[in-house]
C-alpha cells in the first residue's frame, strides 16, 4: 500500500500540523460512513449467524418434538465424539477434498503445460475452460446424475458396455458413487487450476529458460528446477481456494447421490444440512456445522503455514 | 525428427480429449434438449435425430412452467447485485484509498467472513427468518446473499481501486470538491470497467447460489436451480424436460463468463492473491 493520500498531498504547507490533523480527522469520519453499511451487513449476516450458531449447539432443539427442547451444555458435542456417523462423515470429507484438489491441480498443470507449448489453438482452451467454472454446481451435479451417467443410454456408462465392462450403477454402489461424485468434482474445477496455472507460466520470465537450455538441461530437469518452483506460490494458492471449496461443497453432492447410498458419500457439510433439515435436530446440527468451522480453520492454518514455509 | 512428429501428435490427442470431456456433457444436455423422451432413452444413443423444440415449449408455457421460477432467479440475483454494489463500492473505496485506524483488521475482517460454512449461516437464519415470517420471500433469500457476495465484491473492488492514480484525486480536492463529489465524479468513472466486472460476478454468484435457496425457497420464490427438481422424482424422470431446464438455467452464466473472459481468472482468484499474505 501506499501510504501517500489526498490529504497528505495537502498537508505539506507550513501550518501544516493543525490542518494536517482536522483532514485526517475527516478523512477517518469519511471512511466510517462509507465502510458503515457493508460493515454492518456483514456483521448482521455472518458474525451475528456464527454467535447464534455456538448458542444453538448448546440446545437441544428438535423441531418435530418441540416440548423437549433445553439448555444441555456441551452435550451435543460429547454426543458427537461418539457418533460413527460423524466420524464417516469426516473420513468422506478429507477423501472427498484431498482426492478432487490433488486431481484438479496435476491435471490442470499437466494441461497447462501442454497448452503453454501450443504454437496454434490455445484461445480454444481459453473459452471452453470457461464453460464448466460459471455454471451453477446444481445443474452440472443434475446433468451427469442423468444424462452422463444414468444406466445404458448415460454417456459413461454406454461408454463402459462398450469397453466391455458392462453396465454399472454408478451412484447405487458405495464406492463408484465416491468415484462418481470426486469425477463431477474434478470435471468442473479442473479448468480453474488450468487457466490460472496458465496465467502464471505465461508471465514466468523466458530468459532462465535459454540460459538453461544453453546449460543444456533437459526437459525433465527445466520442469524440477525452474518452472516448479517458480509455479509454487500459484500451485499453493489453487490448493488453499480449492480445498476451502470442496470442504463445504455441497450441490454437487446434493443433487447426484444426496449423501448417499446410505452415507456412503455424506461430507460433514451434508451431514449437518441432513440432521437440521431432513432430520430437523437444529441443536445437533448446529454443534456438526461448529465441527466443521473447527475443521476448516485447522486445515486452512495448516495451508497458510506451508505457504509461509519456504 | 520423428519423436518431435510424436510428441506432437501425443499433445495433440491429449488436449483434444480435454477439450472433449469439457464441452460435451454441456453439449449433450444442449442435444438431449432437443429431442423427444424416446430419443433421449434411446440405445444406443442418438447423435442424430429429428430436431424438436416441444420441451422448450412444455416448460416455458405448459403446465408447471419453470418461467415463474426464471424470473425468481433473475429477481434474486439482479436484487443482490445491485444491493451489494450499493454497499461494496464505498466500502472498497475506503479500504483501498483512505487512512484511518484499524484499516488492516477492517480488511482481515472481510476476508475472515468466508471461512465460516454456509451451513453455518443457514442453520441461524432459517430459525430467525422463520420467526419473523421471511421464509420464501425475496428480502429473506437477498439479505442472506449478501454474506458471500459482500466479501467477494469488496475485495475485488479493492484491486481495481488501487490502480488509479493518486494525482487525480489530489487534483479533485485541490480544486475544492468535497470528498464525495471527488469519488462520485473523479474515482468512479475511473474504475467503470472493474465495477463492470463485479457486477457480472456478483450475479453469477446469486443465480449459481443453491444451500441457501433450497432451504429460504418455497412456492412463491424457487429459483430454477431449485425448480430443476420437479422434474426428477422417484416415479419417473421427465428427461427432454430436465435438459431444456439445464440449458435455461445455464445459458445466462454461460453468456456473462464469455462476456466476462478476460477478466475470469482475476474473478476467481480475489481475495487469495491478497489473502494472508500482503496484508
Amino acid at each position: 500500500m501506499k501510504p501517500a493520500t489526498a490529504t497528505a498531498g495537502i498537508a505539506t504547507g507550513t501550518a501544516a500540523s493543525d490542518l494536517g490533523r482536522v483532514l485526517a480527522q475527516r478523512e477517518r469520519r469519511f471512511a466510517a460512513a462509507l465502510l458503515a453499511p457493508a460493515f454492518m451487513a456483514l456483521l448482521a449476516t455472518t458474525t451475528f449467524p456464527l454467535l447464534f450458531l455456538i448458542g444453538t449447539s448448546a440446545f437441544r432443539m428438535d423441531l418435530a418434538m418441540p416440548f423437549a427442547d433445553g439448555f444441555v451444555g456441551l452435550e451435543n458435542y460429547r454426543t458427537l465424539l461418539t457418533d460413527d456417523r460423524f466420524w464417516s462423515s469426516l473420513l468422506v470429507s478429507l477423501v472427498y477434498t484431498g482426492a478432487t484438489v490433488v486431481l484438479q491441480v496435476a491435471l490442470g498443470l499437466a494441461l497447462a503445460l501442454l497448452v503453454m507449448d501450443m504454437k496454434r489453438g490455445q484461445g480454444w482452451f481459453r473459452v471452453v475452460a470457461i464453460l464448466p467454472v460459471v455454471l451453477s454446481p446444481a445443474v452440472v451435479g443434475m446433468i451427469w446424475r442423468t444424462f452422463m451417467l444414468a444406466p445404458e443410454f448415460g454417456i459413461v456408462d454406454y461408454l463402459a458396455i462398450n469397453a466391455g465392462l458392462g453396465s454399472k450403477n454408478w451412484l447405487g454402489d458405495p464406492l463408484l458413487a465416491m468415484i462418481s461424485v470426486i469425477v463431477i468434482h474434478t470435471w468442473q474445477w479442473t479448468p480453474f487450476a488450468f487457466m490460472v496455472l496458465l496465467a502464471s507460466l505465461a508471465s514466468l520470465p523466458e530468459d532462465i529458460y535459454e540460459a538453461a537450455r544453453l546449460d543444456r538441461a533437459s526437459a525433465w530437469q527445466r520442469f524440477r528446477r525452474i518452472t516448479l518452483p517458480l509455479l509454487r506460490p500459484a500451485i499453493v494458492m489453487v490448493v488453499i481456494m480449492r480445498t476451502m471449496v470442496a470442504l463445504t461443497a455441497f450441490a454437487a453432492i446434493f443433487t447426484v447421490t444426496g449423501g448417499g447410498p446410505g452415507t456412503a458419500t455424506e461430507i460433514l457439510n451434508l451431514y449437518a444440512y441432513r440432521k437440521s433439515f431432513t432430520e430437523l435436530s437444529i441443536g445437533y446440527g448446529s454443534a456438526l456445522a461448529v465441527a466443521l468451522l473447527i475443521v476448516t480453520l485447522l486445515i486452512s492454518g495448516v495451508l497458510f503455514a506451508l505457504r509461509r514455509a519456504k | 525428427m520423428t519423436t518431435k512428429r510424436f510428441r506432437f501428435v501425443a499433445t495433440m490427442v491429449i488436449t483434444l480429449i480435454f477439450l472433449l470431456a469439457w464441452v460435451f456433457p454441456i453439449v449433450w444436455s444442449v442435444l438431449n434438449s432437443l429431442k423427444t423422451d424416446q430419443d433421449v432413452l434411446a440405445y444406443p444413443p442418438k447423435l442424430i435425430f429429428q430436431p424438436t423444440l416441444e420441451a422448450y415449449r412444455d416448460v416455458l408455457f405448459g403446465s408447471g412452467s419453470i418461467l415463474p421460477n426464471l424470473i425468481s432467479s433473475f429477481v434474486i440475483s439482479i436484487g443482490t447485485t445491485v444491493i451489494t454494489m450499493l454497499m461494496a463500492v464505498p466500502a472498497a473505496y475506503a479500504l483501498a484509498r483512505l487512512r484511518f485506524r484499524g484499516k488492516k483488521f477492517a480488511g482481515f475482517y472481510v476476508l475472515a467472513t468466508q471461512m465460516l460454512p454456509p451451513v453455518g449461516i443457514i442453520i441461524p437464519y432459517f430459525l430467525i427468518l422463520r420467526n419473523i415470517g421471511w421464509i420464501d420471500t425475496y428480502q429473506g433469500i437477498i439479505l442472506i446473499y449478501l454474506s458471500f457476495s459482500l466479501p467477494f465484491a469488496i475485495w475485488l473492488l479493492v484491486s481495481y481501486f488501487e490502480d488509479i492514480p493518486f494525482e487525480m484525486e489530489e487534483a479533485a480536492y485541490l480544486d475544492g470538491a468535497s470528498r464525495m463529489r471527488t469519488l462520485w465524479r473523479i474515482i468512479i468513472p475511473q474504475v467503470r470497467g472493474g465495477i463492470a466486472v463485479t457486477i457480472v460476478f456478483v450475479f453469477l454468484n446469486a443465480w449459481n447460489e443453491f444451500l441457501f435457496a433450497v432451504v429460504l425457497s418455497g412456492n412463491t420464490v424457487r429459483p430454477v436451480t431449485v425448480a430443476m427438481f420437479n422434474f426428477v422424482s422417484v416415479e419417473q424422470t421427465l428427461w427432454a424436460k430436465l435438459a431444456a431446464v439445464s440449458v435455461l438455467a445455464m445459458l445466462p452464466v454461460v453468456i456473462l463468463g464469455i462476456i466476462a473472459q478476460k477478466n475470469i481468472v482475476k474473478g476467481l482468484t480475489v481475495g487469495a492473491v491478497k489473502g494472508g499474505g500482503r496484508r
